[in-house]
């Protein structure tokens, strides 16, 4: 009698709907879907007992789009993204095995970026949400890139990061999907605009951040003294729009001199401002390291995201670092450094564990700080800060 | 004949979001709110009133009708980005109509009409449509119409149609229908033929131009 019940229990368990199996081993398929910048991205992350696993990550980049004109247009960038999300979206479930069915979740940025993209994203996930019935989840992309090393290596909070990319660069104790401290950030530029700025200015190939690096490794870093904004003063605010206009004038006085840039000057140029740019992130890091760790954590820990974490000269400087406060290291690898969706499913996945979702009124933002509660970044430079 | 089909149709193309259902050529139910923002917001829920107001599910379409432009350029990507949303979700047909086809579409295929629309700057987007089919969108503006042979002399209708008409001679018609409903019907008509996805027709190129400091000289 026990036996036949248990038999036609297993049998309803294996015939019943796959939802109610992934709710009895608490597993959660989300798909997310990225397009704030010039990457369009769609990826499908579950949950379960054994962590986070990627089933599917797809980028489209859009550097050949953007190459003529030295930076990301954002009326281009948005025209790709319209045009492109939908196959990424099929290719990313196609890669995992999977089809619209299979998900418990859509997550989508939902800002901070180029609007027109973020528009799209947002607009995009809210049809395919509509018409599954699977819910929707607004993620800041900020989040996305703070929740990475979770993802990645599962790492406690709170955890300190460092977020240093073409478009953001922040420090931010990460305390849980909702609870961020920002302890400073740049009041201008990111660096990753500063090293695409700079190769610009050299005539390296973009993106700048490898091509400056590459450069950087044959020159010398002591010939330019650039400066080291804002180290002068207290707290973890960095500076690098001036930075970009002192490799300027040093490269315009190079070529008064040589009616052309040679390349060891050049070289130079880029190990100089590589190692100005090193300085001020390692030294503003140990400030914000001292602070994160005041407080004591039980598993203290240092992570980087975004693009310019991927520079040997930065990220050896931030190991040395925390090798001298015992504090674990993390970076996460390149590809979930830079922008992708499988950290917006993945952050996604985890504000819906925590029962947030959104209604199909959901607002695409350009600006959205994580920490509500920090003074606002406007008021500095031309149109405030852009990172 | 056709057979049975519900089609959604919506379009953010200009300063409103409008929207019409279409049930076996019977117009159930439209929409079309003024708004100048906030367009992204308002468009979803207000295609679930249109599906509500006529007892159906977003699983009972048979296809999704977009305006795909010319208009704003934000405006048309919130449509098309739903659409082509939808469509994978549901996976049916989503078609995209051209602004002026729809807004010049009478109802038959017979009369040649100049459908014109507004566009930044004083300028205006016209087209010639005829046969059900539009020549292709121009962006024109000192009073200028898009010359092209017809079979007979065309009608003018939309944007300043009453000036353009007296200007060139030509007699100016009334859309037959709103614009939501006219994208519906053309999307009705044309939804087993259509294969491509819907993209914005944007007529004016992306506002960028390379940077202005040349890169330097290297010297070896």
């Amino acid at each position: 009698m026990w036996a036949g019940l248990i038999i036609h229990d297993q049998g309803c368990y294996l015939h019943s709907d796959d939802k109610a199996t992934r709710q009895m081993t608490k597993t959660l398929t989300a798909l997310g879907l990225e397009s704030s910048c010039d990457d369009t991205a769609a990826a499908v992350v579950r949950l379960d007992a054994d962590g986070p696993s990627i089933l599917s990550s797809v980028v489209e980049g859009q550097t050949d789009l953007h190459a003529l004109y030295g930076g990301v247009v954002p009326e281009i960038a948005a025209r790709a993204h319209t045009e492109k999300l939908d196959y990424c979206i099929e290719l990313a479930l196609q890669n995992a095995d999977m089809t619209l069915t299979d998900l418990d979740a859509i997550a989508v940025t939902a800002g901070p970026g180029l609007i027109g993209g973020v528009l799209s994203g947002v607009m995009c996930a809210k049809g395919l949400s509509a018409a599954t019935g699977l819910p929707l989840i607004g993620v800041n992309h900020l989040a996305g890139h703070a929740l990475t090393p979770r993802l990645t290596d599962q790492l406690q909070y709170p955890y300190l990061m460092l977020l240093v990319s073409g478009g953001h660069c922040q420090f931010l104790i990460v305390r849980s999907a909702t609870d961020y401290t920002r302890l400073g950030g740049t009041i201008d530029d990111a660096p990753g605009e500063a090293f695409d700025k700079t190769a610009r200015l050299l005539g390296l190939p973009q993106p700048g951040g490898p091509s400056v690096e590459q450069e950087a490794l044959k020159g010398d870093p002591k010939r330019f003294a650039f400066p080291r904004p804002l180290l002068d003063r207290d707290g973890c605010d960095m500076s690098f729009s001036g930075l970009k206009t002192a490799v300027l004038r040093a490269r315009d006085a190079v070529i008064a001199e040589h009616q052309g840039l040679p390349t060891k000057d050049r070289a130079d140029l880029c190990a100089g401002f590589q190692a100005a740019v090193t300085d001020v992130l390692v030294e503003k890091t140990r400030r914000a390291l001292r602070i994160y760790l005041d407080e004591k954590p039980d598993h203290p820990a240092l992570a980087v995201a975004g693009g310019v974490a991927a520079n040997q000269t930065i990220r050896t400087g931030l190991l040395h670092l925390t090798e001298q406060l015992n504090t674990r290291f993390v970076a996460p690898p390149l590809a979930l450094c830079t922008d992708n969706a499988a950290m917006i499913a993945y952050a996604g996945a985890e504000l819906f564990q925590l029962g947030h979702s959104d209604d199909l009124t959901l607002s695409a933002r350009p600006r959205w700080p994580l920490d509500q509660s920090s003074a606002p970044m406007l008021g500095f430079g031309k149109k405030g800060a852009k990172a | 004949m056709q057979a049975k089909s519900n089609i959604l149709a919506f379009d953010t193309s200009a300063a409103h979001c409008a929207a019409a259902l279409l049930c076996d050529q019977t117009l159930v139910s439209e929409r079309c709110e003024a708004m100048a923002k906030g367009q992204a917001e308002h468009l979803m829920p207000l295609l679930e009133e249109l599906l509500r107001d006529a007892r159906l599910n977003w699983r009972d379409l048979d296809a999704i009708g977009v305006g795909v432009g010319p208009g704003n350029f934000t405006g048309l990507r919130i449509s098309v980005s739903a659409a082509r949303g939808l469509a994978m979700g549901l996976n049916i047909p989503a078609v995209g109509v051209p602004c002026l086809e729809a807004q010049g579409f009478l109802g038959g295929d017979e009369t040649p009409v100049i459908s014109v629309s507004a566009a930044p700057r004083d300028q205006y987007y016209a087209d010639l449509i005829q046969d059900g089919q539009g020549r292709g969108p121009k962006l024109l503006a000192d009073n200028a119409l898009p010359s092209y042979p017809t079979r007979a002399e065309p009608y003018v209708l939309g944007h300043r149609a009453e000036e353009l008409g007296a200007m060139h001679g030509l007699q100016v018609i009334k859309p037959a229908f709103p614009l939501a409903e006219g994208i519906a019907r053309l999307a009705m008509r044309r939804m087993r033929s259509t294969t491509d996805r819907p993209k914005p027709l944007y007529v004016r190129a992306a506002d960028a131009a390379p940077p202005r400091d040349p890169a330097p000289v290297i010297l070896p």
